[in-house]
């Protein structure tokens, strides 16, 4: 478990140079060999796993750790410790399930890190790595703080927010030069960051004096500590530069060219070249540097009162051209509602004028000259309007108006006035001259469209049709070609203004002129890959009746229209669980290959259920197709969930048939399968099988492919991946539980299965999308991307407010596993060696053998290892239950959601609670009967905290069943099963009491074909058996006949599944 | 030829010399302007005089490097043109705001016709030079070096030409007073020389503190949330945005080419070769 940290540490010393390092350092919950006093006991130390680290665990490759420029350089650092010791730190405590205790001293400790010498670039890179780091390697949150500063920071950089600087050293007159950002803007950055720097931030010791205990914690100021990292790193941004010999020259003999020559040790040849600055010099620089700045900038918390210059451009009459007006206005800093008109202004009595000077600060009528002289410097035109005492705005005419809002008003904008202007000039107002594609779905009356279905069928295609368009209004090309001729940008069509670009309207006019004859046809997907990439700004689209209903249930899911439950589901679908129904019957009748992504629990297997029957349903109304029958779906699932999918079919629709096509006798040639597929409506496989038997199944003809856990093949370039996409279909369906949007490559490879090309070949992905996005956090890039693959995915989640209402506050449900073969074959011998025994044994001796052999079967069932307690490995491979669990728990924990994993045995608790840290890199707690009551309360507390991270809380199921409150979990595993229901349910009742506001999902696991199946059975029905049979142990079941128990546990072999 | 100033007015100032002397000694002279040859310079009120070195000349009999002493004025306004001058520049907005921003106000002279006040020198006659040296031709060629300098003084403080034309910065001063705009100019003149600050290095030295530690997880986890930041359209940014706030040549820029200019060159250079960091 390793933590990566990153501290700012600012230059020291005396010298005026006091260039800052970053430096990265390792905290590891192994402890740091041969380490010295004073050094830090849990940190990577050694250099050549300091120097491998980027490389081997954040994956950085060997030419971006190059160009990071880094060093090893010990950093001494006052951190919180007892007994000589620093604690860990808050995640490394969470993660490991430590406790921070409530008392501490400060020590200083040497630590050995990497220091960084190009900050930015490996601020902006490990952002970008850390999304594919190891599960196991954290960032701390200081790491975090400096990655969103640095994010903050670039920003700044690309707004231009920085000067040149003078700054005059204390020895005398020798006045030196370099870069320093600066603004109303940057000075707002650092407040704000300021206030969230976590104090490890600050923790850095000045002097490297051995460390000594403090009661206090002494720190740098945050404020400070951002102002000297951000001034470091805009002179590391400038000496990073090469210039032209044309801009030097263009400096040349100025003060500027010592400020652009980053070799500040060579000054004798500087100093020829420029000469010495003068205190004059410094005293016009210092002069024009708070004329750009403004007065009340330099010292942040001082800004309480001040104002900002607008200007408005407003039509004051409704003519052809127009006579136009700027107008100034002032609204304060603070509350930009406080607003008035200087025409108004002038007109103020003195009281109230005192009034708003309150808000608007000292000196404002001169702030004002100045503000409205800058404001003129951009804008010209703006002298004129202050031709007099009392400027109130200037008149222009259209042609200004329109240099204005073309030009003026954006640079006037960004140099912080407030521009006011019609709402026709805005984004959403503004009118535009588009290619209008008229699309209509072609309907077919063929009569396999039941009107109340309200879905058009797979072979629609939709025709496109050309128009011109202004405004949303259809213009002749006469009309179009006349106001190109007008050769004016604003022009007043039908009433409103509208800019035109001529040339623009030219090439859009030829455009239109070849397609206008045209009646071009597409398909769905192409129609909706066309609107996800046209550019708004020259094309819109408009759509028949028919095509627009379709597209707003595409579009926007939440209208889709609701089919009803089909006949033939047991069992009632939710609300949300016919929508889905609807939305995948909507997909496939358009030809489009869906994904439901819904969240763990939500039901995807009875939605998927429902669709098949619903097209059965459908098939069998139809009477054109009457003797159709439908193939086979093709599911594959990890090897886990097969049976749970067999159960639930089962289940749910008895109607339909499945088999599972997996183990040694499963169909082996293609007549084999061809007659046993034949005869089921659902044929389940593995991944595996998917893979080895590839050949086979695509001689099968399948009515769908569904894939399951569909993250399975998110590796592209795997056989398994590509045998599965290479298999054949009219449709696909893909299944998962955990978010896919933000894993882009995840994304393109799940459509690879669904739609391939529609996101292009991988390369073009990774150019269009991939990489602007990652590493640009390219906006319109990621919305684009957004709105091609919105129509295809259905993801709800349990939170959503719509599903909530749909949702009973607790939802149960069994998960069903198998044995493996080396679990049946214990289970077989545990149950042989019973039958012998039953016979001869009686009385007390037979109950201790019941109960005995109960345990062994149950252990079994658990898991090999725990039943043989040799030692061996408690791996996943050997339980699928196991297996299950696991692969449950990731899934709930990708959903951020915490969870309880209550089981009957010590043994298992133990054996869980070190795998679980194995496995996911999130809070662990574990309570059995030896845990002591104040560190019981530490675990339950850490646990609820809402602030901490998502975690697992592993209970005995006698430790932990009563009494605990611990509403953070919304999930609840139940490893094994007990006898009484009441029992599991007081344990459920931990999650589910007052304080939960989620729903509480309970999971079940239950091994198929074993006594855990027979225990489950006899639960179900226990409303037959009195509470007083079933007692809260299992000594009623030696009360059982022999028969009975043979039943109870003998092993059904058809359950057992190879791995 | 490369200019000789680099502002409007600067360059009409120096309008005076290209109308009353000959290509020859106006090119001569602006060898004069520098501080080679102008060995003493000075301003008394509205006049300047200056001592310059001269060249060798046995043609006209000088073998040893002679001085020469120049003195340059212009014609004067009547107290009574100032006031009513000063008294119609303090009701314009624009033009106190350009002064205020150093500037030479654009309309100073278009913007007051009933006030006829040619502030910047129009001929010959608005001239009165004199120069110790043997040239008959006057204005000669190191009254025009003279000129030049003050050419150069005039680009970055446009109220020396209110100086030179006989306006005394108290009556300036005074003047300007009566009106509320006037009165923001003056309040500007007690800024315009600011402190030396020095400083014990580069960056800012961080100061320490003692800061209470609530519990251990605000040590390590802050006690409010990181400041969410959006990502900032970078294609629509302006250039140098914040140099356009202040004046095209600032004081301290003494070349002729555009410091906004070269500036913009520079940001976008600075941002361009930092892509990978940025």
């Amino acid at each position: 478990m390793h933590i990566c940290h990153g501290v700012w540490v600012p230059g020291s010393g005396s010298t005026f140079d006091n260039e800052g390092r970053f430096v990265f350092w390792i905290e590891s919950d192994e402890s740091t060999s041969g380490h010295k006093t004073g050094d830090h006991p849990n940190h990577i130390a050694d250099p050549d796993r300091l120097d491998s680290f980027l490389e081997s665990e954040l994956l950085f490759t060997t030419t971006q750790v190059a160009t990071l420029d880094c060093d090893h350089t010990p950093i001494y650092m006052k951190l919180p410790g007892i007994d000589n010791r620093p604690l860990p730190s808050f995640e490394m405590a969470q993660l490991k399930g430590d406790y921070l205790p409530d008392d501490f001293v400060w020590n200083t400790w040497r630590i050995q890190g990497l220091w960084i010498g190009q900050p930015l670039l490996f601020l902006k890179e490990l952002q970008f790595m850390s999304s594919y780091a190891r599960s196991d390697i954290h960032i701390g949150s200081d790491l975090a703080f400096w990655l969103q500063f640095a994010q903050q920071f670039r920003n700044l950089m690309h707004l231009h927010q920085f000067l040149p600087v003078m700054k005059c050293r204390h020895s005398g007159t020798d006045i030196s030069t370099g870069w320093s950002p600066g603004s109303g803007m940057y000075e707002r950055t650092l407040m704000d960051f300021a206030i969230s720097m976590p104090d490890v931030c600050k923790a850095v010791s000045k002097s490297n004096s051995k460390s000594t205990e403090d009661s206090r914690f002494e720190c740098i100021s945050g404020m400070d500590l951002l102002r000297n990292f951000s001034e470091n790193q805009v002179d590391r941004l400038v000496a990073n530069t090469p210039f032209t010999k044309q801009i030097l020259n263009q400096v040349d003999r100025t003060w500027l060219a010592s400020a652009l020559d980053p070799v500040r040790t060579d000054s004798s040849e500087k100093l020829e070249n420029n000469g010495p600055i003068s205190v004059e010099q410094w005293k016009h620089w210092r002069l024009w540097q708070s004329e750009i700045l403004g007065r009340t900038t330099t010292e942040g918390d001082e800004q309480v009162s001040g104002f900002v210059l607008g200007i408005r451009l407003s039509q004051i009459d409704d003519g052809e051209d127009g006579s136009w007006r700027l107008d100034f206005f002032v609204s304060s800093t603070r509350d930009p509602s406080l607003r008035i008109d200087l025409e108004e202004w002038w007109q103020l009595s003195d009281n109230k004028r005192n009034r708003w000077l309150k808000h608007f600060g000292q000196q404002f009528e001169r702030n004002l000259l100045v503000s409205m002289g800058h404001a003129a410097r951009i804008c010209p035109l703006l002298w004129q309007g202050m031709e007099e005492a009392q400027p109130i705005g200037v008149d222009i005419d259209l042609p200004l108006a329109y240099e204005f809002l073309k030009n003026d008003a954006s640079v006037l904008e960004s140099a912080g006035f407030r521009i006011l202007v019609p709402s026709w000039w805005t984004p959403q107002g503004r009118k535009r001259a588009r290619i209008r594609i008229n699309a209509a779905a072609r309907s077919k009356s063929t009569g396999t469209e039941s009107s109340n279905s309200g879905l058009f069928s797979l072979q629609s295609v939709v025709d496109y049709r050309y128009e011109l368009s202004i405004g949303g209004e259809v213009v002749t090309a006469k009309e179009w070609r006349d106001l190109i001729n007008a050769k004016s940008p604003l022009v007043k069509f039908r009433g409103e203004w509208v800019e035109l670009d001529g040339a623009q309207m030219g090439r859009m006019l030829e455009l239109f002129q070849d397609q206008q004859y045209d009646t071009d046809s597409t398909t769905m997907v192409d129609l909706l890959k066309h609107i996800a990439e046209s550019d708004s700004n020259d094309t819109e689209f408009v759509f028949n009746e028919v095509l627009d209903h379709v597209l707003q249930g595409l579009l926007q899911q939440e209208k889709i229209e609701t089919l009803e439950q089909p006949g033939g589901l047991a069992g009632v679908l939710r609300p949300y669980q016919k929508k889905g129904l609807s939305w995948l019957a909507t997909q496939e009748s358009l030809g489009l290959n869906p994904c439901l992504a819904d969240d763990m629990g939500l039901g995807k297997t009875i939605q998927v259920i429902a669709l098949l029957l619903h097209e059965r349903e459908r098939l069998t109304t139809d009477k054109n197709s009457e003797s159709e029958t439908i193939p086979p779906t093709l599911l594959i699932a990890p090897t886990s969930v097969l049976s749970n999918w067999q159960k639930e079919v089962e289940r749910f629709s008895p109607q339909l048939s499945c088999m599972i096509h997996h183990g040694g006798d499963r169909a082996d040639n293609a007549s084999a399968l061809a007659d046993a597929a034949a005869a089921n409506d659902i044929v389940i496989t593995s991944f595996s099988i998917a893979r080895k038997d590839s050949k086979l199944l695509k001689q099968q003809t399948w009515r769908r492919i569904v894939v399951d856990e569909a993250q399975n093949i998110k590796n592209p370039k795997s056989a398994q991946a590509k045998a599965i996409c290479s298999l054949e279909a009219p449709h696909r369906i893909a299944l998962t539980g955990t978010p896919i949007e933000n894993r882009l490559t995840d994304l393109w490879s799940l459509f690879n299965f669904l739609t391939p090309g529609y996101l292009g070949t991988a390369s073009q992905f990774r150019r269009a999308y991939e990489t602007p996005i990652k590493r640009e956090s390219d906006r319109s890039r990621a919305n684009q991307l957004q709105q091609l693959v919105r129509p295809f995915i259905l993801r709800r989640l349990k939170t959503d407010k719509s599903i909530i209402t749909d949702l009973p506050e607790k939802l149960e449900q069994k998960v069903y596993c198998n044995l493996t073969k080396e679990q049946a074959s214990l289970y077989q011998a545990v149950v042989d060696d019973v039958q012998n025994q039953l016979e001869e044994l009686e009385g007390i001796q037979r109950k201790g053998m019941i109960l005995s052999t109960l345990m062994k079967l149950k252990q079994i069932c658990n898991h090999p290892a725990q039943f043989l307690q040799d030692g061996s490995a408690f791996s996943e491979t050997r339980s699928h239950k196991l297996a299950r669990l696991n692969e449950m728990i990731h899934e709930a924990l990708e959903e951020s959601d915490s969870l309880l994993v209550f089981t009957q045995f010590t043994e298992v608790g133990d054996q869980l609670n070190t795998l679980l840290r194995e496995k996911h890199a999130c809070p662990v707690y574990y309570l059995h009967g030896g845990v002591n009551r104040k560190r019981r309360e530490q675990m339950i507390e850490n646990f609820q905290d809402p602030d901490s991270l998502p975690g697992i809380f592993i209970l005995s199921l006698r430790a932990g069943g009563v009494g605990i409150t611990l509403t953070q979990a919304n999930h609840v595993f139940h490893f094994d099963r007990w006898w009484n229901p009441a029992v599991e349910n007081q344990a459920t009742d931990r999650a589910f009491r007052i304080g939960q506001t989620k729903t509480v999902l309970v999971h079940k696991l239950v091994t198929l074909g074993t006594l855990e199946e027979q225990i489950d059975k006899m639960i179900e029905e226990k409303q037959a058996l009195a509470d007083s049979i079933v007692g809260t142990d299992e000594n009623w079941l030696t009360e059982m006949d022999d028969s009975a128990f043979r039943q109870l546990i003998q092993l059904n072999r058809s359950a057992i599944m190879e791995a | 030829m490369a200019k000789m100033a680099r502002t409007w007015w600067g360059e009409r100032f120096l309008d005076v010399l290209t109308i009353s002397m000959d290509v020859g000694r106006l090119k001569r002279g602006r060898s004069y302007a520098g501080p080679n040859r102008i060995l003493e310079f000075d301003i008394n009120g509205h006049r300047a005089t200056a001592t310059i070195r001269g060249n060798i000349n046995p043609y006209f009999g000088v073998y040893k490097e002679p001085r020469y002493k120049v003195s340059v004025q212009f014609r004067q306004f009547s107290a009574k043109q100032w006031d009513e001058f000063t008294k119609s520049i303090s009701h314009n907005a624009a033009v106190i705001s350009q002064l205020l921003m150093n500037q030479m106000p654009t309309n100073i002279e278009t913007a007051f016709s009933n006030v006829t006040l040619d502030l910047l020198p129009r001929d010959r006659k608005d001239l009165i030079v004199k120069c110790s040296c043997p040239d008959y031709a006057s204005p000669c060629k190191h009254v025009a070096g003279v000129i030049y300098k003050l050419a150069s003084l005039l680009d970055r403080d446009p109220l020396l030409l209110f100086q030179l034309r006989g306006m005394e910065f108290a009556v300036l001063q005074k003047n300007l007073a009566s009106s509320p705009l006037g009165q923001a100019l003056i309040d500007q003149f007690g800024e315009q020389d600011p402190e030396l600050e020095f400083h014990t290095h580069r960056y800012t030295d961080p100061r320490l503190e003692t800061k209470p530690v609530t519990s251990l997880k605000s040590f390590w986890q802050g006690d409010s949330p990181l400041p969410t930041v959006t990502h900032t359209d970078r294609s629509g940014s302006v250039p140098a945005i914040l140099i356009k706030r202040g004046d095209e040549f600032p004081q301290f820029w003494h070349r002729h080419n555009s410091f906004v200019e070269v500036m913009e060159k520079i940001y976008q250079r600075i941002i361009d070769k930092n892509k990978a960091s940025l």
